[in-house]
C-alpha cells in the first residue's frame, strides 16, 4: 500500500499545514482572551488578518485532502481477472433480481474505483471546523462587537487544538478505510479469496464511499453545525446583554443552520433506504437528530416573541440548548449502537 | 385594538403549545435512544426491530397529531378568521379521537393528516393567489407562501413515513416534501431577497 500512495508526502505536507494552523489559531485565541476582558477593541486589523490567514491555511489543507483522495481514485482499483468478471456479473444479476436497490454490474474496461468524499473519518472534523472558521469570519466582519469577535476567536482556537492534538487527519490518513482495503493488495490472496473479498468491498463502496448522497448529507450537516455554534455564541451574549444586533446575527445564522440541517437530514432519508432498507427508523442517531431538529424548530418559534422579556431569555437558553443537542447528537454515533455508529 | 391584543395573545399561546409538543417529541426521542441501547434492539431479528419501530411510531403519533392540529391553526390564522380555525381544529381533534377509539391510532393519524393536507393545500392556494391585503411584491406575501409550504412539507413528511411500505408513492412523496420544505424555508427566511429577485425579474420582463 505504501508504494501505491504518497503517504509520507501527504503526512509531511498536512502536518506542517496543521502546525501553521495551530500557531495562527493560538495567536487568534490569545487575542480573543485579551479582547474578551478589554473594554475596547485591541489590534482589530491584526486579528482580522490573522483570522483570514487561518482560513487560507484551512483551505490549503483541504486542497491537500482533495489531492490525496485523487491519488486514492487513481491507484486503488478493484480489478478482477476477466474470467472472474463474467462469473461476478452472473452472481450480481442473480442478487439484483427482486432487490429494490441493486449493485451495478462489473465493467472490466472501467473497474470500480473509490471516489472518496472529503469528510471521511478524521477529515470530517477538519471540514466541520473549516466551515466554522469561514462562518465565524463572516460574523467577525459583519458585526464589529469586539467581545463577540473575541469569543468566536477563542472557539476557533479550541477547535484547532482538538484538530491538532486529537483528530489530525494527516497523521495517519483514513485508517479504517485502508484497513478495509489493504488485504486486496496482498499478493498471498488466492483468486477465490479475491473474488470473495471483492463481494465484501463492493457493496460498501457502492452504498457508502461512492454514494452520491455522501457529497450532500454530511457536508450540509457540518455546515449547519458551524451555524449552530455561532448561534450558540450569540445566545450566550444575549443572556448577558440585551443587544438587538447580536440577536439578529444569531437569528440569521440560526435560519441558515436550520435550512441546511433540514435539507441535510432529508437527503439522508432516501440514502438510508437505499443502503440499509426499511429497518433504520428510530435508530438512536435518527432519534437524536429528530430531537435536535425539534429543539431547533422550538428556538425559531420562540424567537418570534423575543421582544418579550421572558422570551428573550428563553430563546437565548434555547439557542444554547440547540448547541448542546448538536454535541449530544454528534456524540451519539460514538456511544449508542445503530447504523450510524463510528 | 382590543381584537389585535387578543389575536396576539392567541398567537403567543399557540407558539407556547407548539413549543410544548416539540419538547414532548424531543423527550420521546431521548427515551427511544436509551431504550434502543439498553434493549440491544440492533441485535434483535428483523420482526422484533419492526415491532420496536411500530411501538415508537404509536408512542409519538398522539404528539404528531397535536402538532399537525396546531399547524392547522397556526398557518391559516392570518388568512382565515381565527375563531373558525379554532373550531375546525376542535372538530378535527374530536373526529381524530373518535377514529382512534373506533379504528386505532394509525387510522386517526391518517385521518388527521389527510384533513390537514386538504386544509393546508387550501391555505397554500389562498397564500399564492393572495388575499386583498397581500401583494406578491411584498415580503409578507412570500413569508406566508413559505410558511404554508414548510408546514405542508411537514404534513407530507409524516404521510410519507406512514406510507414507507409503498416504495413508489413513498419516494415521490419524499421528493415533493423536500421541494416544498426547501422552497418554503427559502421564501420564509429570505423573503426580502426573494422580493428583490422578483422585482428585478419583473422589471426585466
Amino acid at each position: 500500500m505504501d508504494t501505491l500512495l504518497p503517504f509520507s508526502t501527504y503526512s509531511f505536507f498536512g502536518h506542517n499545514i496543521l502546525l501553521l494552523l495551530a500557531c495562527s489559531a493560538v495567536l487568534c485565541g490569545l487575542s480573543g482572551v485579551v479582547n474578551l476582558f478589554s473594554k475596547t477593541s485591541l489590534l482589530p486589523r491584526t486579528t482580522t488578518v490573522l483570522f483570514a490567514a487561518t482560513i487560507l491555511l484551512f483551505l490549503a489543507g483541504f486542497v491537500g485532502i482533495g489531492w490525496f483522495h485523487y491519488q486514492v481514485y487513481q491507484h486503488i482499483v478493484l480489478e478482477l481477472p476477466a474470467d472472474f468478471a463474467a462469473m461476478l456479473n452472473q452472481q450480481l444479476t442473480l442478487m439484483n433480481r427482486g432487490a429494490e436497490y441493486g449493485l451495478p454490474l462489473y465493467n472490466a474496461e472501467s473497474p470500480p474505483r473509490y471516489v472518496l468524499p472529503l469528510w471521511l473519518e478524521n477529515e470530517k472534523y477538519y471540514f466541520w471546523f473549516m466551515c466554522y472558521a469561514v462562518m465565524a469570519f463572516i460574523a467577525h466582519l459583519c458585526l464589529q462587537q469586539h467581545r463577540l469577535q473575541a469569543a468566536l476567536h477563542i472557539l476557533l482556537a479550541v477547535q484547532v487544538a482538538v484538530l491538532f492534538f486529537k483528530t489530525d487527519p494527516f497523521l495517519e490518513p483514513l485508517p479504517k478505510f485502508f484497513a478495509e482495503v489493504e488485504p486486496w493488495f496482498s499478493s498471498q490472496m488466492s483468486s477465490g479469496q479475491r473474488f470473495g473479498f471483492f463481494m465484501r468491498l463492493y457493496p460498501k463502496m457502492t452504498f457508502y464511499y461512492n454514494a452520491h448522497y455522501m457529497w450532500f448529507h454530511p457536508p450540509l450537516l457540518f455546515l449547519s453545525y458551524a451555524c449552530i455554534t455561532i448561534t450558540f455564541v450569540a445566545s450566550l451574549f444575549m443572556l448577558v446583554k440585551r443587544d438587538v444586533d447580536i440577536e439578529k446575527m444569531g437569528y440569521d445564522y440560526a435560519k441558515l443552520g436550520y435550512f441546511l440541517l433540514t435539507l441535510g437530514m432529508l437527503l439522508g432519508y432516501p440514502w438510508a433506504l437505499k443502503a440499509w432498507g426499511p429497518n433504520w427508523w428510530w435508530d438512536p442517531k435518527i432519534c437524536s437528530s429528530i430531537m435536535m431538529w425539534a429543539i431547533y424548530s422550538t428556538y425559531l418559534h420562540t424567537r418570534l416573541y423575543a421582544n418579550k422579556a421572558a422570551m428573550w431569555y428563553f430563546s437565548s437558553v434555547l439557542g444554547i440548548v440547540c448547541f448542546l443537542a448538536m454535541i449530544f447528537t454528534f456524540l451519539t454515533s460514538f456511544f449508542f449502537p445503530g447504523e450510524h455508529t463510528f | 385594538m382590543k381584537k389585535t391584543g387578543k389575536k396576539a395573545s392567541l398567537d403567543y399561546y399557540l407558539i407556547l403549545a407548539t413549543v410544548g409538543v416539540l419538547f414532548a417529541i424531543s423527550a420521546i426521542c431521548i427515551y427511544g435512544m436509551f431504550y434502543f441501547k439498553l434493549a440491544q434492539i440492533h441485535q434483535l431479528p428483523a420482526p422484533e426491530k419492526m415491532a420496536y419501530m411500530n411501538w415508537m411510531n404509536a408512542v409519538v403519533s398522539p404528539f404528531l397529531i397535536a402538532l399537525i392540529l396546531l399547524l392547522g391553526i397556526c398557518v391559516p390564522k392570518r388568512l382565515l378568521p381565527t375563531a373558525w380555525m379554532v373550531r375546525l381544529a376542535v372538530v378535527l381533534a374530536g373526529a381524530a379521537l373518535g377514529v382512534w377509539f373506533g379504528f386505532g391510532g394509525k387510522a386517526a393519524l391518517v385521518a388527521v393528516l389527510l384533513a390537514s393536507l386538504v386544509l393546508q393545500l387550501v391555505v397554500l392556494g389562498m397564500a399564492v393567489t393572495g388575499s386583498e391585503r397581500l401583494h406578491f411584491e411584498k415580503s409578507g406575501y412570500w413569508v406566508r407562501v413559505g410558511s404554508s409550504l414548510v408546514h405542508l412539507g411537514i404534513i407530507l413528511f409524516v404521510l410519507d413515513v406512514f406510507f414507507y411500505q409503498n416504495p413508489q408513492l413513498h419516494l415521490v412523496l419524499f421528493w415533493v416534501t423536500t421541494g416544498a420544505s426547501v422552497l418554503g424555508m427559502l421564501f420564509c427566511f429570505y423573503s426580502k431577497t426573494v422580493v428583490g429577485l422578483v422585482r428585478r425579474l419583473t422589471c426585466k420582463g
